[in-house]
């Protein structure tokens, strides 16, 4: 009997185990959103999440900004063997299956996403408007940031203001119409322009202040041709650009060569960091290689490669030129003209890959801080918005001058092009200089296409008898907009229609 | 000695029914008697006992302990508990069992070394030995006489084998030389031979007098007893679909691991090697993959321990594959995808055994591909790109990197016991130089298994292995080649008309398109270096609680560690871009816990009724942690990854903690009636940690009946039937393969710069899903094992259907939502299939060919995708850019088809061309098929509409075979051995990701030699495309080729020294022989070899990804020469 006793015994001492069992997971290095918002910083840390996400490769550090560039009259396909995915959106051949837009359209959302989770983090704290305002201001800056990108490119979007925590609340949703986007792209930079701070300690520019939602609101209000209130925004930032610390750098290279950082002139910036990348395609920038010269010692890609029309038509008086072009580069220690570049016999963009900084051998990984928006933009808009609301005069000319005076310093040397605006040129003449003047000074620098759509210039850019990049297929009551991608057409049917002709 | 007796005396069977190992180890005994032969020895040895109350076993035991006696009994026949008191002062053995057996009806009889006890009741005694007893008073008339010599397949003289007349009482047993005579009637037809743990044999009589037989070990005997999970269960009891592959197929030829030389070896598993590489892994499926995006690979439990690591293929004495629910369902949430069961070997009692396996090969890549020579190069490029000038060398980059490699393998065994302890100690060598300059693995492991018998009712075993794994790597099958590709995409692609050098003396680079390494300069400036070491330690105790009630606990745990340095000179471009050499180390180490109990319960009732019934606990815990670092720009190429602190650019250091931990109950119930009706009752209820915190628990049973038809009255008469038996269960198994951590919700980290310093910085990524849960899959098997002739001829069939449903998908999400993905259980995968396995003895006599034929035949298909929309998806190397998809999931199809367009050869002038973007339009050009456009509703309407584009993209193959076989012949004459198997797979396609990058005919690398026929306006009549500068990359029926393949696996030839010679030398056994492998293949796949397997790694890829070929490093062709030597 003894016996049998221990021998149970010994059972269920083995058979105690199952309950020692526990079977709730506690990550260890995990980041847990219920865990995540309990002071400011942690709001700051989702804000920062999304600025890491729009530095990626699928964003400005290629996808998204090569696609807006192809789609312009300022930049063409260099080697025809790049994939077909970029050919069709220059061509205009695209498709809703196109690789780009898959590759773009997710990360713009997942940065929308990471900011939602930011100010729903930001409410969750109970804090006071001053506490925490400052920091809704911000996340919803980069919510109006990306939705003014998207509604440009795409047209109607859903348009999301709330943190998901479910998908499934939101897989039968619609589109959202393109006045209601600018509703709430406006009101989030309104917020931000009554909330955000005038500066951050070190002048960082990768972060909005006031003046940065003041200059996108311009250019918004510009966009949807309500040109007082663009002028009147565009007009408060140059008033204030002291406060912000505002002003065109001297030379106009400086303002491409990474090493430089952020500059008084930028107003907002994507900051990379050279020789580093992250997971997903973090802090990837691969501009200068795509835009580079294929065989050349810092071994670009030759993919974003203007027509020679672009390189032809530009004043070779222009400074800007030369700082926007690479027409001949060291193959070997030998400095060889375009019309022996191995694969693209066409003068290439300079503006990546001529100073990446601290970069790979063939410029990837650069350390360039990419302007997205700078103080020659707002004195344009204030030119152009300014003229089509009150007329022509020597205030908006003024403005214009002030970026044609900035372009005539050739490297410390002051050449006498270009010249100041002529007096007396009507409104629409007017008008299309500051266009063309943008054209020039914005050059490569994913401006060209939103100007093209905004003012409906499509079939003159490449159809016209002037057309720098001729395209017989260009079709404006479809190619205005892109596509949106099929697989969310497919998951969600209630996003149909596709945008029409696709 | 002991442990015979008791195992002989647990066996339930009659005397001959024994288990596996007993019949081996009974065949050893009588082989080491055989070398001492004496027929007195029973009158040599003497005795010295006083026993006084001492139980009949103890008497035995003395007798064996005491002398070279063995003692064969049937604990039906002998009361070994009986007390009894014996005193003898130097008597022989006869004294002793006199005394023993003095009063009862038992009676003895002693062949040599081997003492047979009996029940006086001579219907119940075995013929052969009845009438040996009763030789004398039998009188028997018109009878001639009849004699020969029995020998085991080594040559080794076999004593005590049953000689019968067959259809009678007349017989013998063969002497300690392995001699019979015996008297037989003049129209005697047929003797029969029969022996413990040999195949049994009959032969006509005729005219012959004088017979030499050699007997062969039944390893694959319905009376074998296999390992099935928690228990053992003889092959005739089995209702479920087991593959068992004994131990001298593992090893039957070197091979990295035990996995590899499974290939072409049982019906319904499936073996590719994932690369040719040294020290790559294997890709297993058993009767398909039951999954799309969790892993479908089996699990191996290695001695009872679920997910240890496997040993050398030497010290392994039998796999089994579990292939059906009644067989799997043991292992519940994990046994969706089949268990490979590995036993490795055991001492056994007696004296030690050495055994020493060497063997050495060389090795060659098994293809090169026909690539242009520098001036066939320099013809298709300038056709291109008129301005490109020749470099001026010729260089066959396939001789600069192939080299003839080799491996050593070694293994030096002892093992032994006594009747307290049996020991397995063996350790390990393989060493193998790559076919490609700079790649080596070499591997040492140390195996040690004890058993110990702590008393009557308690043993205990423990099993120790220690293996160290070194792996020199070369770079191949790139994900994205970059600057510094793969060595075998570069060695295919890489301009020939460079040289290895620049005049300046460093490596040349490509020079039309990416500026890529040399694959020279790949070969041999890379450096991937990989240690890995393995330590596993297996406990267990059982215990007999009461009669026929045993309890058995084990304890496991497994530990691997390892690092990986790797480094990009600044001698490559890939080292050279980032400064001055790219250096990283990563380290890893992970431990495996498992602690199993359980109760088994064994009984026979009344005679009839069989029942084992099993039930336990299982817990089982893993933790995994990971970290590493990276550097860039070193002042020197001399440091390697061994100063990342001296770098000028440092990579964020990286690190990592995964843990799981699983909790299972489970039982099984066998009930046999008769040995005619079986079954079997199997359930698990299985809770893990890696699963939503509402569906933590799961029950998956199962349930399977057999029905042994041969044991029926009505097929006793039926002679050539030897066995028959059906076989049908049906059940649920899981999967739970998803990555812990993946129900939670969560935030990541994302790399982020302010002000041109990194900062804090997350987003979130993804969504909790509270009811995620594991894949079940549900199968249904219909088994039939035939045997024909007394098992001359045994065939195994088996059909099945698996449905797998609440598929771990990863369910694309809305992208608006700011997630990508969601694992949700959504979706079914069917695979079925048939499987026959047969094995036939062609030839018996003196040449003998046994061969064993497998053929299995799976039909994989989607039943339900979320929502059922298409899921296409791309597997193209990274800098294949372009490529997009390349392959679809869609409802009704196999996993894994390629997706693209339909190429009809090229444009010739006057064509109408097909309009379409970024499409060909002029002669020469690639034409492709237009079968589909959109309405002006936006939806496909199956009709061509006059437009190319992605719409016209149709399904054009499939990787999946329509049916893999094995084919294995075992020849053998006199001393002589010879071993042919060819193993094959056919009518799967292949995506040759590497015939598109060289035959694109775009002017940016090299080509095959197929470019010479390219199209030229004097040459239209081709299918190959002109040289055309930025031609779109495109997956097309251009790539898609027959990936059938017949292989001849391995040929051997072996000689095994007769034991006249063997006594002189004073070895047990000595063979040697010389083998290949892989040396020929019969296939029309124009790439290197037809086995591939690109992009194929990890649980999702490895179930979409098959049939992909890119840049792989070739498998081998070996030569091999070696010798077994016992001792």
């Amino acid at each position: 009997m003894k016996k049998i006793i221990y021998k149970v015994l010994i059972l269920i001492l083995v058979f105690n185990f199952s309950s020692c069992v526990d079977l709730e997971e506690k990550p260890v290095g995990l980041l847990a959103p219920e865990s995540l918002f309990k002071t400011t910083r942690d709001v700051e840390i989702a804000i920062f999440g999304a600025y890491g996400w729009i530095a990626t490769e699928r964003l400005y550090g290629r996808q998204f900004v090569s696609a807006v560039m192809l789609r312009s009259d300022m930049v063409d396909i260099g080697d025809r063997g790049t994939p077909a995915e970029r050919q069709q959106v220059n061509d205009f051949n695209m498709d809703p299956n196109n690789g780009m837009i898959r590759a773009f359209w997710p990360y713009w959302y997942q940065t929308i996403s990471a900011v939602n989770a930011a100010i729903a983090g930001a409410q969750s704290l109970g804090l006071s408007e001053a506490e925490i305002n400052p920091l809704i201001a911000e996340a919803r800056f980069v919510r109006a940031f990306s939705y003014y990108h998207l509604v440009r490119v795409f047209g109607e979007v859903p348009y999301i203001d709330y943190f998901i925590t479910d998908p499934q609340a939101v897989a039968d949703i619609s589109k959202t119409p393109v006045d209601e986007i600018y509703i709430g792209i406006i009101a989030d930079l309104e917020f931000a322009k009554e909330w955000l701070p005038d500066s951050y300690s070190g002048n960082v520019k990768s972060r909005p202040t006031k003046g940065t939602a003041a200059s996108y609101l311009s250019s918004v209000y510009l966009t949807r041709e309500n040109f007082q209130s663009a002028y009147s925004e565009a007009k408060w930032v140059i008033d204030n650009r002291v406060r912000f610390g505002y002003s065109l750098e001297s030379d106009f290279q400086e303002l491409f060569r990474a090493t430089n950082g952020d500059r008084p002139e930028h107003i907002f910036t994507v900051d990379f960091l050279g020789s580093q990348s992250g997971g997903g395609g973090a802090n990837d920038d691969i501009m200068p290689p795509m835009s580079g010269i294929r065989g050349a010692d810092h071994q670009g890609w030759s993919v974003l490669v203007p027509s020679m029309q672009v390189f032809n038509t530009w004043d070779n008086r222009d400074y800007r030129k030369w700082v926007s072009f690479d027409d001949s580069i060291l193959v070997k220690g030998v400095m060889v003209p375009y019309t022996k570049f191995d694969n693209t016999q066409r003068p290439h963009i300079a503006k990546y890959s001529r100073f990446p900084g601290n970069a790979s051998g063939d410029g990837r990984y650069s350390d360039h801080n990419y302007s997205a928006f700078r103080y020659a933009e707002i004195l344009l808009i204030a030119a152009e918005a300014g003229a089509e609301a009150n007329g022509v005069n020597s205030e908006v000319e003024g403005y214009v001058n002030q970026i044609r005076a900035r372009a005539r310093n050739w490297a410390g040397k002051t050449v006498s092009f270009p010249e100041d605006v002529p007096a007396g040129l009507s409104k629409e003449q007017f008008v299309n200089l500051v266009l063309e003047e943008r054209r020039i000074e914005l050059a490569f620098e994913y401006k060209r296409w939103y100007d093209i759509k905004r003012k409906r210039l499509g079939d003159q850019a490449f159809k016209g008898p002037n057309a720098l990049e001729p395209h017989a297929n260009f079709d404006a009551s479809r190619d205005y907009l892109f596509p949106l991608p099929a697989t969310e057409l497919d998951i969600n049917p209630n996003l149909r229609p596709q945008n029409s002709g696709y | 000695m002991k442990k015979l007796c008791r195992l002989l005396s647990f066996s339930r069977g009659s005397l001959f029914k024994i288990g596996l190992k007993m019949k081996l180890l009974t065949v050893l005994m009588f082989a080491v008697c055989a070398v001492s032969a004496a027929d007195s020895y029973s009158q040599a040895v003497n005795f010295s006992l006083k026993l006084k109350d001492a139980t009949v076993r103890t008497v035995f035991d003395q007798i064996e302990n005491n002398s070279e006696f063995i003692l064969i009994y049937n604990e039906k026949w002998v009361d070994v508990n009986r007390k009894v008191s014996i005193d003898i002062q130097n008597e022989t053995v006869e004294k002793v069992l006199d005394q023993t057996f003095e009063g009862t009806r038992n009676l003895y009889k002693i062949y040599d070394r081997q003492i047979v006890v009996l029940k006086d009741e001579k219907a119940e005694l075995p013929a052969g030995l009845q009438l040996q007893i009763n030789d004398a008073q039998v009188d028997q008339p018109q009878q001639k006489e009849v004699s020969g010599r029995i020998t085991d397949s080594g040559g080794l003289a076999l004593p005590g084998v049953s000689v019968i007349v067959k259809g009678t009482t007349t017989g013998t047993v063969t002497n300690s030389n392995g001699e019979f005579s015996l008297r037989v009637p003049q129209n005697a037809e047929i003797l029969q031979f029969s022996f413990v743990g040999m195949k049994p044999q009959e032969i006509a009589i005729g005219e012959r007098t004088s017979f030499s037989v050699t007997m062969e070990d039944e390893t694959f005997g319905i009376d074998e007893v296999v390992a099935i999970g928690y228990g053992t269960i003889k092959k005739s009891d089995i209702t479920g679909s087991v593959s068992s592959i004994s131990s001298d197929v593992i090893s039957a030829y070197p091979s990295i691991g035990a996995i590899q030389s499974l290939q072409g070896r049982a019906a319904g598993l499936q073996i590719s090697a994932n690369n040719g590489e040294p020290g790559a892994s294997q890709k297993v499926r058993i009767r398909g993959g039951t999954s799309i995006n969790a892993s479908s690979d089996p699990i191996f439990v290695i001695d009872g321990f679920v997910g240890a690591a496997l040993p050398p293929p030497e010290d392994i004495q039998s796999i089994e594959i579990l292939k059906d629910v009644s067989a799997t369902a043991i292992y519940g949430s994990r046994g969706a995808n089949g268990v490979i069961m590995v036993t490795t070997k055991r001492g056994r009692s007696g004296k030690a055994r050495i055994e020493l396996n060497t063997s050495y090969s060389v090795q060659n890549e098994i293809n090169r591909l026909d690539l242009l020579n520098a001036d066939q190069f320099m013809d298709y490029i300038r056709e291109a790109r008129p301005n490109i000038q020749p470099a001026g060398g010729n260089t066959d980059w396939q001789d600069e990197i192939f080299r003839t490699g080799a491996v050593q393998n070694y293994q030096l065994s002892v093992s032994g016991g006594n009747e307290a302890v049996n020991y397995y100690v063996s350790g390990t060598y393989f060493d193998q130089q790559g076919v490609i300059i700079n790649s080596a693995f070499n591997r040492f492991s140390i195996t040690s298994n004890i058993d110990i018998f702590a008393s009557e009712k308690f043993k205990m075993g423990v099993n120790l292995f220690a293996q160290r794994n070194t792996k020199d790597g070369v770079r191949t099958q790139e994900g994205s080649g970059g600057l510094t590709p793969g060595v075998i995409s570069s060695v295919f692609k890489f301009e020939p008309d460079q040289s290895i050098y620049r005049p300046n003396g460093t490596f040349t680079i490509g020079r039309l398109h990416d500026p890529i390494d040399n694959p020279y300069a790949i070969a041999t400036q890379l450096e991937d270096e990989e240690i890995s070491d393995r330590f596993q330690g297996n406990v267990f105790g059982e215990y007999q609680l009461m009669e026929h009630l045993r309890f058995r606990t084990t304890f496991g745990a497994t530990t691997n560690s390892g690092r990986r340095g790797r480094f990009s000179p600044s001698t490559l471009q890939e080292g050279r871009n980032v400064g001055g050499g790219d250096a990283s180390v990563d380290g890893w180490k992970s431990t495996l816990f498992l602690n199993e109990n359980y109760l088994t319960y064994e009984r026979t009732f009344d005679e009839i009724h069989n029942l084992t019934a099993m039930a336990g606990y299982s817990l089982q815990s893993s933790v995994s942690e990971s970290w590493g670092g990276r550097s860039q720009s070193f002042i020197t190429d001399g440091i390697s990854y061994w100063n990342l602190g001296s770098g000028a650019t440092l990579q964020s250091p990286n690190s990592s903690l995964v843990d799981w931990r699983t909790s299972s109950y489970y039982g099984r119930l066998n009930y046999a009636y008769m040995s005619r009706y079986l079954l079997t009752f199997t359930a698990r209820y299985d809770g893990s940690s890696n699963f939503s915190a509402n569906k933590k628990w799961a029950f998956f049973p199962s349930g399977a009946v057999g029905w042994n038809m041969k044991n029926e009255a009505f097929m006793q008469n039926v002679d050539w039937i030897s066995n028959l038996k059906w076989r049908l269960s049906y059940g649920f198994t899981g999967n739970q393969a998803i990555s812990p951590y993946e129900t939670l919700a969560r935030f990541s980290p994302v790399f982020t710069v302010i002000g041109g310093n990194t900062v804090n910085a997350a987003r979130p990524t993804t969504v909790s899903n509270q009811n995620l849960t594991w894949e079940t899959t549900s199968q249904l098997n219909l088994g039939l094992d035939v045997g024909f002739f007394n098992e001359r001829i045994a065939l195994t069939m088996d059909a099945y259907r698996m449905v797998t449903s609440d598929l771990l998908f990863s369910v694309q999400l809305p992208q608006y939502s700011g997630y990508t993905n969601q694992i949700r259980n959504i979706g079914e995968v069917e695979n079925k299939g048939l499987e026959a396995m047969i094995t036939s003895r062609n030839f018996t006599g003196e040449f003998q060919w046994k061969m064993d034929v497998n053929i299995s035949a799976n039909r994989n298909k989607i039943l339900t995708l979320p929502s059922g929309n298409d899921i296409q998806y791309g597997s193209g190397p990274g800098h294949m850019v372009g490529l997009g998809n390349t392959q679809i999931l869609r409802e009704g199809e196999s996993v894994g088809v390629f997706y693209g367009w339909i190429y009809d050869g090229v444009y010739q002038e006057g064509d109408t061309f097909i309009p379409g973007g970024g499409f060909e339009q002029t002669a020469g050009g690639e034409k492709f098929r237009d079968i589909d456009g959109r309405g002006t509703d936006g939806k496909l309407t199956g009709q061509p509409n006059g437009t190319i584009n992605n719409d016209d993209r149709t399904i054009i193959g499939s990787p999946h075979p329509d049916f893999i076989w094995g084919w294995n012949n075992d020849f053998k004459w006199k001393n002589f051995d010879l071993n042919l198997f060819f193993q094959g797979s056919q009518g799967n396609d292949i995506l040759s990701y590497t015939l598109m990058e060289l035959d694109l005919m775009a002017g940016i690398n090299n080509a095959t030699t197929n470019a010479l026929n390219r199209w030229t306006p004097q040459n239209t009549d081709t299918d190959v495309p002109k040289a055309l500068v930025g031609r779109t990359r495109r997956v097309s029926t251009r790539w898609i080729y027959d990936g059938s393949y017949v292989r001849l696996k391995n040929l051997s030839l072996g000689y095994n020294l007769p034991a006249t010679a063997l006594r002189n030398l004073g070895l047990s056994k000595l063979r040697v022989y010389v083998s290949a492998q892989n040396i020929f293949t019969i296939t029309n796949y124009p790439g290197f070899d037809p086995e591939v397997n690109y992009n194929t790694g990890g649980g999702t890829n490895g179930n979409r990804n098959l049939g992909l070929d890119y840049g792989s490093y070739p498998n081998a062709k070996s030569y091999t020469v070696g010798v077994n030597i016992g001792f």
